[in-house]
């Protein structure tokens, strides 16, 4: 087979040389086949036209060799799309119909591997990628990962023979007060050698150096956004100060153009070093704390080291860290090293692949259709082929051409499709929200790969769709096809075509089924209800210098903003409180229960929050049993927490929780020791984790007497929350104006932003799945449409010979649903799998119920039975007289 | 692709394997000749059409089991002669294997007719 087409491809350099030669081969022959006829006493003339006979059809034989001694010369190629398109623009309801389905579903295929392949596939954009490893410690009490302390961090980083380096990096706020207004960026707080470890070199200046992580010093790498739109991209920035969180922060840097660590949402746009985390001067800077787990960590193996050996290093020193400090580090002694790719998008890629999944069999339900265009098609041109094979086209000729046509239906498909796929992921972007958690989704585009897709998924679907009439062709029998026209490949083809609108169904099934699992899931997750209420709420946060601004003066200004909030009309209750419901696990403490004392590596933890008066008022979480906090719940009085029902039950079950004392591990700015605190409420199950199952146990500190940040507001109003912003706004500037506000939103927004990521999947399966109906459908009617037209003689006559309306209408309806039963237990498998596949990215349903299953047969059912409707109501309108008569 | 698929197929095939084996016997030879032998030991069977040898000559120069080259004839004349491989002996060998067993196994199964 190779060696043929490379001894083709050879020739095809010497076509004419070839051609040249072999007429005089057989000019010879010739000559010597006459020759020998003389010899044997033939006349002359007689003699050359006996050679000839005996030779056979000199001129065919020639044309027959020179096609397969080469490829097809060009212009035969040219020839061929030629024809294709002339054909093409013949048909063009057919070229439209045809070009239109692969567009659909090449766009949408296009669009999904578009947002896998930038969020899943590519690779981290730095240097050496797959040597860079997340490490984490493994908390063995609920055995997940968690973050490492400061001191854990130093001592894995000095002891570490597998890394060339681990670097510390932690999230966190900062607010630039150069000019008015303030604002307030997301920036990240890191070990020295950040830049070096990514294989980075910074656009202007520098990275950082080792003696700038001791405290006291300020210096900053800025974003390249940030140096745009703050510095005017003055080259010069590199040496100045500039202000932050109220103190002098020396530019070192800027980051190159597109750079991002770490990749998650929002882009960073600031990195500073973690002196910012050694210099606090009330309490123990969090670098000398080891029960804090604060910081992420991410590191560089060295050559040859595989994640596995170095985790087993790791843990070796875990251990030794356990045996040194076992009240911090016994639950930690066991670390954990993954790929940073795998930490980043390890929890969205088995979603993705699923819309991939998805989204390609509607590319095969679309190519299923164009198969049957085609398929009706070249059963119209079936007499035209064999005329043509009857007049000496030979067999690749005719499959050359039928190719060719393909190709030029495919072009404008896949050139369609890649417009469709940019106008998709416009839409997609849209849809998927500035704040959904899938990191790099924002930079999602159209790009080379994605192209080689689309170009890719054309060409498949081109073969596989030009695969059928192909077969047809190879199968044409001249002189049958000629004698007794088209009925015998007609029926083959019927057939054919029947078997892929079954396809269709069973393909469209799967959709379906996937399509309500996710629907009935994302239902189940709008209504639950999250514990507050999210209506007439809008929430914001501030930011507070801490230079300005102490323990005492934050309080205070708690308290002002708060007052003065509450006089806009309109607002009904302001509190503030951190971190909000549907925020996710933010904040774990663990305590210790005064009745039941344990060590403290033994001790529970669970969420917790700060909140203010009103707090839970505002937020519409109603107070069960007990009392809410007051302003006199200061450092004064008594300590005092508030705790939810989940808690209640969690750790005081079958006992009132009310009057039970504990002793969380935080301690108030300045207060050395921890401290027995009195529970004095039970509120209802505020939602702290948004798709979890149920809510979580959480207790509430009163502000005044853990006072670790201002927190956000949350106003409860009479009116639209929106309108308020304004005048809250107004509010804020009036009391400071360097403090920024920020993240405002409506308690509906937060509530929406908490589902995006299944609200994303499931309008995409949705949409999957409404496209699969609606080409199954065309299919079907297509088909039936396509078969009354062929049996209108034999209707006729039935009608003719008394068979009523009624019964013409049931024998294509019947046709229909023979399709429709086999298509329906074909895709059962499927339905079943898909079942089982979706069971992880579901919420509250449970996904193998029948239910969803049935539903989605009938669903196809009802828009199969009205695609064959309009046949079925054609064919039972035939009129008999008009068909017999045209017999 | 080498499968036989229809009678005219199955008549390439055979055709193939006796242009081998011509070329096998007699050395080097140009078309003419090569149709001359098949002529001689076939009776009948090219009569009518022998320019299909030069179609199975092509086949079997694409195959890689013959080459071809241009000489001179024995009237002196310019003339393409083709010769076989080394791949084109080995696959004559094997063809002919399977022939004979072929043959051998028909031969058999005809004999075996009207025994019971």
């Amino acid at each position: 087979m190779l060696r043929r087409l490379i001894s083709r491809i050879a020739a095809t350099f010497r076509r004419r040389r070839l051609d040249e030669e072999f007429d005089e081969e057989v000019r010879d022959h010739l000559a010597m086949l006459t020759e020998r006829l003389v010899a044997r006493g033939m006349d002359p003339v007689e003699a050359r036209y006996a050679a000839r006979r005996q030779f056979g059809a000199v001129t065919q034989m020639k044309e027959q060799l020179r096609e397969r001694r080469a490829l097809p010369p060009l212009d035969v190629l040219v020839q061929d799309v030629r024809h294709a398109l002339r054909g093409l623009w013949r048909a063009k309801g057919f070229t439209a119909a045809a070009a239109a389905t692969l567009a659909l579903g090449i766009g949408a295929s296009t669009a999904v591997f578009a947002v896998l392949d930038t969020v899943v596939l590519r690779p981290l954009p730095f240097a050496q990628p797959d040597r860079l490893m997340s490490f984490r410690n493994i908390d063995r009490r609920g055995h997940h990962p968690t973050n490492l302390s400061y001191p854990n961090f130093f001592d894995y980083r000095a002891q570490t023979r597998v890394f060339e380096r681990l670097v510390c990096y932690r999230d966190a706020h900062f607010t630039l007060t150069d000019s008015v207004p303030a604002i307030r960026v997301p920036g990240e707080i890191v070990s020295w050698d950040l830049f070096p470890l990514l294989g980075v070199q910074p656009e202007l200046g520098r990275g950082f150096l080792a003696e700038e992580e001791k405290a006291g010093t300020h210096v900053v790498v800025l974003s390249q956004g940030l140096w745009q739109s703050r510095f005017g991209g003055d080259r010069r920035i590199v040496g100045r100060k500039v202000h932050i969180n109220g103190k002098s922060f020396m530019v070192v840097g800027v980051a190159p153009r597109g750079f991002q660590f770490p990749e998650d949402a929002p882009p960073m746009q600031l990195w500073t070093t973690i002196a910012e985390d050694a210099s606090v001067t009330e309490e123990t800077p969090m670098t000398e704390q080891r029960g804090a787990r604060v910081t992420d960590t991410i590191g560089r193996l060295k050559p040859g080291v595989t994640p596995d050996r170095a985790q087993a290093q790791m843990d070796q020193i875990g251990r030794a860290l356990a045996l040194m400090d076992p009240d911090n580090n016994r639950n930690v002694a066991q670390t954990l090293v993954v790929p940073e790719q795998e930490r980043l998008v390890g929890k969205t890629r088995r979603p993705l692949w699923i819309m991939l999944g998805a989204v390609m069999l509607v590319l095969l339900i679309a190519c299923a259709n164009v198969a049957n265009l085609l398929l009706v098609r070249s059963t119209g041109r079936a007499r035209e082929f064999s005329v043509r094979a009857a007049l000496g086209a030979s067999r690749p000729a005719l499959l050359r051409q039928l190719l060719a046509e393909s190709l030029m239906l495919g072009l404008p498909g896949s050139v369609g499709g890649a417009a469709l796929s940019a106008l998709a992921l416009r839409g997609a972007l849209r849809l998927a929200g500035e704040n959904i958690p899938i990191p790099r989704i924002a930079g999602v585009s159209v790009d080379l790969r994605v192209l080689a897709f689309a170009v890719a998924a054309a060409v498949g679907t081109v073969v596989l769709f030009s695969l059928a009439p192909a077969l047809q062709v190879m199968r044409v029998d001249v002189s049958g096809a000629l004698k007794e026209g088209v009925a015998n490949i007609a029926r083959g083809r019927h057939r054919l075509r029947s078997s892929l609108v079954v396809g269709q169904i069973a393909l469209g099934l799967v959709l379906l089924v996937g399509a309500e699992l996710l629907i009935a899931s994302l239902l189940y997750l709008v209504r639950r209800d999250p514990g507050f209420k999210p209506d007439h709420l809008l929430t914001f946060g501030i930011g507070l210098s801490d230079t300005r601004y102490d323990t005492a003066a934050q309080i205070g200004f708690s308290d002002r903003l708060r007052e003065r909030l509450r006089a806009i009309p309109g607002v009904r209750i302001a509190a503030a409180g951190f971190p909000l419901p549907l925020e996710g696990f933010q904040m774990g403490i663990s305590f210790d229960i005064e009745e039941r004392p344990s060590p403290p590596s033994e001790r529970p933890v669970c969420d917790m929050a700060i909140v203010t008066p009103g707090f839970f008022g505002a937020m519409g979480i109603p107070i069960l049993r007990g009392r809410d906090f007051t302003e006199r719940d200061d450092t004064g009085a008594t300590r005092v927490l508030a705790v939810n029902e989940a808690f209640a039950r969690a750790y005081f079950p079958g006992e009132d929780a009310i009057g039970k004392r504990i002793e969380p591990g935080g301690t108030n700015i300045g207060e050395k020791k921890t401290m027995m605190r009195e529970i004095v409420g039970i509120v209802g199950n505020a939602r702290q984790e948004p798709l979890s199952a149920k809510a979580g146990p959480i207790y509430y500190f009163p502000y005044k007497q853990l006072s670790w940040d201002v927190g956000n507001f949350v106003l409860r109003t009479a009116i639209s929350p929106e309108q308020l912003e304004p005048a809250a706004r107004a509010v804020l500037t009036g009391l400071d104006r360097e403090a920024p506000m920020f993240e405002v939103r409506s308690g509906e927004e937060r509530a929406a932003e908490a589902i995006a990521v299944p609200r994303f999947l499931t309008v995409l399966m949705s949409g999957f799945a409404g496209i699969a109906l609606l080409l199954t459908g065309v299919g079907l009617y297509g088909v039936l449409s396509y078969t009354v037209a062929r049996r209108q003689r034999e209707i006729g006559v039935r009608i003719a010979l008394g068979a009523g309306r009624r019964t013409v209408l049931s024998l294509v309806l019947q046709d229909a649903l023979r399709m429709l039963w086999i298509g329906l237990i074909f895709g059962l498998a499927g339905a079943v799998a898909v079942q089982r596949l979706l069971q992880s990215a579901t919420f509250g349903i449970r996904s193998s119920d029948p239910i969803f299953i049935i539903v989605a047969c009938s669903v196809m059912a009802v828009a199969s039975l009205a695609a064959a409707f309009i046949p079925a109501l054609r064919a039972a309108s035939v009129d008999p007289m008009q068909t017999l008569r045209s017999e | 692709m080498d499968m036989p698929k229809d009678h005219s197929e199955l008549l390439q095939g055979t055709l193939d394997l006796m242009v081998l084996k011509t070329l096998d016997a007699l050395g080097p030879l140009h078309g003419y000749g090569i149709a001359r032998r098949i002529e001689q030991i076939s009776e009948d069977m090219l009569r009518l059409n022998e320019g299909t040898v030069y179609a199975s000559l092509l086949r079997l120069t694409q195959k890689g089991w013959i080459r071809s080259e241009w000489g001179a004839s024995e009237n002196k004349r310019r003339a393409r002669f083709y010769s076989l491989t080394r791949a084109g002996q080995k696959q004559l060998a094997r063809e002919a294997e399977s022939w004979q067993r072929m043959s051998g196994v028909i031969g058999r199964v005809l004999r075996l007719e009207r025994q019971h």
